[in-house]
């Protein structure tokens, strides 16, 4: 029985050590991640594409905005397939 | 005379043994599932069918000089057909959600607690006369909690290979039944409020952000993880050649052609490690049912993580994508997609599951190099 106490703190070791160093490790590739985006996101293109498209649909008065936002959901969905 | 009678005495029916039978009945219960019910075809129905094969008396396709004996020792004991595998996944990955909102890589490590509580299950089992893992051994089946095929067959060649039929068996089956297993607990631990809980569209991610973004990860595995990197460095150079865009080619063969090959193989080659005298002791049934209990608990976890940042980040976050850390992808993503429509008939939360998707495949693979580096020895 007392090998048993000492496999089961063995086990809880483990996964101690487990969890920080996957927490820790994905945690340093999120700041790797913003970095890089930091650095080299589209930021510029992005603000024009939004009016553009708030503009249309703003201007197109007899379509529903939920129409609108179903298409670009399943427009979403199928690039998210391909 | 003498010809039929040694005919005879070289049959399948005066060889059959009991367990054998059992065994084949066990592989013709996975053909049905692969084929009737649409479980994980692509390895249920090479497995099912390498675990007759395996079972034929006299057949000596396990024995040495055997066709499943080379392709049990060439692709899998070397840990080669799983890489391969893992290459082919990462060809076919997508990271641009994940780089769009890289905070979710925390809901894939959430959801990795399920190997490490299943570790301990499965050290603690041993409590119950019959049982009697080994540290390695637990550690082999705690990744079925992974949800990652190649993975969980990499890490158990390592590490337990005696068991290797049963994990691998384990892990494909609980990857097919991702859709019963998980939606109970999401709802479980959401409000109707939470499961409505709209997010914010994803930024446009750049091309170079997803070039840079293999790199990155290889990086840090080469700094803080060696020894993931036979998983991590396979699915870094899939996905490299994936959003480079210049080896199209070789791009499409790692996502297609060769995965195709390899899963053929490496199907049949688990297949032959269901024979009777390994499969049918009272282990397996430990391992199914702890295998059920990793799933679970990280579908859990993933979801109490994704609690917490819903509510650190003042409701933007879905509390359901975190069932999508477990990685199954791209299954576990499309049951949050489902359950986030039930609640919500206009909540389509598909492209913000598959963040947390991917990440649990990167969390998976570096909590497998963990086990690796303190139990591999």
């Amino acid at each position: 029985m007392d090998s048993m106490a000492e496999q089961l703190m063995e086990a809880l070791m483990i996964m101690a050590l487990g969890m920080g160093l996957v927490f820790i490790f994905l945690t340093i590739l999120i700041g790797a991640v913003n970095l890089v985006a930091w650095k080299f996101a589209p930021k510029p293109n992005l603000a024009p594409i939004a009016e553009a498209s708030e503009a249309q649909v703003t201007s197109f008065p007899g379509i529903d905005p939920k129409m609108v936002a179903v298409i670009t959901a399943a427009v979403h969905q199928y690039r998210a397939k391909a | 005379m003498d010809g039929l009678i040694a005919f005879w005495a070289e049959s399948g029916i005066a060889n059959f043994t009991g367990p054998q039978l059992l065994m084949m009945a066990v592989g013709a219960l996975l053909l049905y599932l692969a084929i009737a019910r649409g479980f994980e075809p692509l390895l249920l129905l090479p497995i099912g069918f390498g675990a007759i094969l395996a079972n034929i008396p006299n057949g000596g396709f396990t024995e040495e000089g055997g066709l499943l004996y080379y392709a049990y020792h060439v692709g899998i004991e070397t840990g080669v057909f799983p890489l391969l595998i893992f290459m082919g996944v990462g060809a076919l990955t997508d990271f641009g959600a994940l780089i769009a909102n890289p905070k979710m890589l925390l809901l894939g490590a959430a959801a990795q607690f399920g190997i490490f509580a299943t570790l301990l299950g499965a050290i603690a089992l041993n409590a119950v006369p019959g049982f009697e893992f080994s540290m390695q051994d637990a550690a082999a089946i705690a990744i079925i909690g992974g949800a990652d095929g190649p993975t969980a067959i990499f890490l158990a060649s390592k590490l337990a290979p005696e068991l290797l039929g049963a994990i691998a068996v384990a892990a494909y089956s609980y990857m097919a039944l991702v859709p019963i297993i998980q939606p109970p607990i999401m709802k479980l631990l959401t409000t109707e409020a939470e499961r409505q809980i709209k997010m914010e569209q994803l930024r446009e991610v750049s091309k170079l952000e997803k070039v840079i973004f293999p790199l990155a990860v290889l990086g840090l595995t080469i700094l803080f993880l060696p020894a993931a990197t036979p998983l991590v460095g396979m699915f870094c150079l899939g996905n490299l050649m994936r959003e480079s865009g210049v080896v199209d080619r070789l791009s499409n063969t790692a996502q297609n052609e060769l995965i195709n090959i390899v899963t053929i193989f490496l199907g049949l080659a688990v297949g032959s490690k269901l024979s009777a005298d390994k499969f049918l002791q009272l282990e397996t049934l430990g391992i199914l049912v702890l295998g059920a209990v990793a799933f679970g608990i990280g579908t859990a976890t993933g979801v109490l993580m994704a609690k917490v940042m819903s509510k650190l980040s003042g409701g933007k976050i879905n509390p359901l994508i975190g069932a999508a850390g477990v990685s199954a992808v791209p299954m576990a993503a499309r049951v949050v997609n489902k359950v986030g429509l039930q609640a919500n008939q206009q909540n389509f939360l598909l492209m913000h599951a598959m963040g947390p998707n991917v990440a649990g495949v990167l969390g998976s693979a570096v909590a497998a190099g963990v086990l690796l580096a303190v139990l591999g020895g």
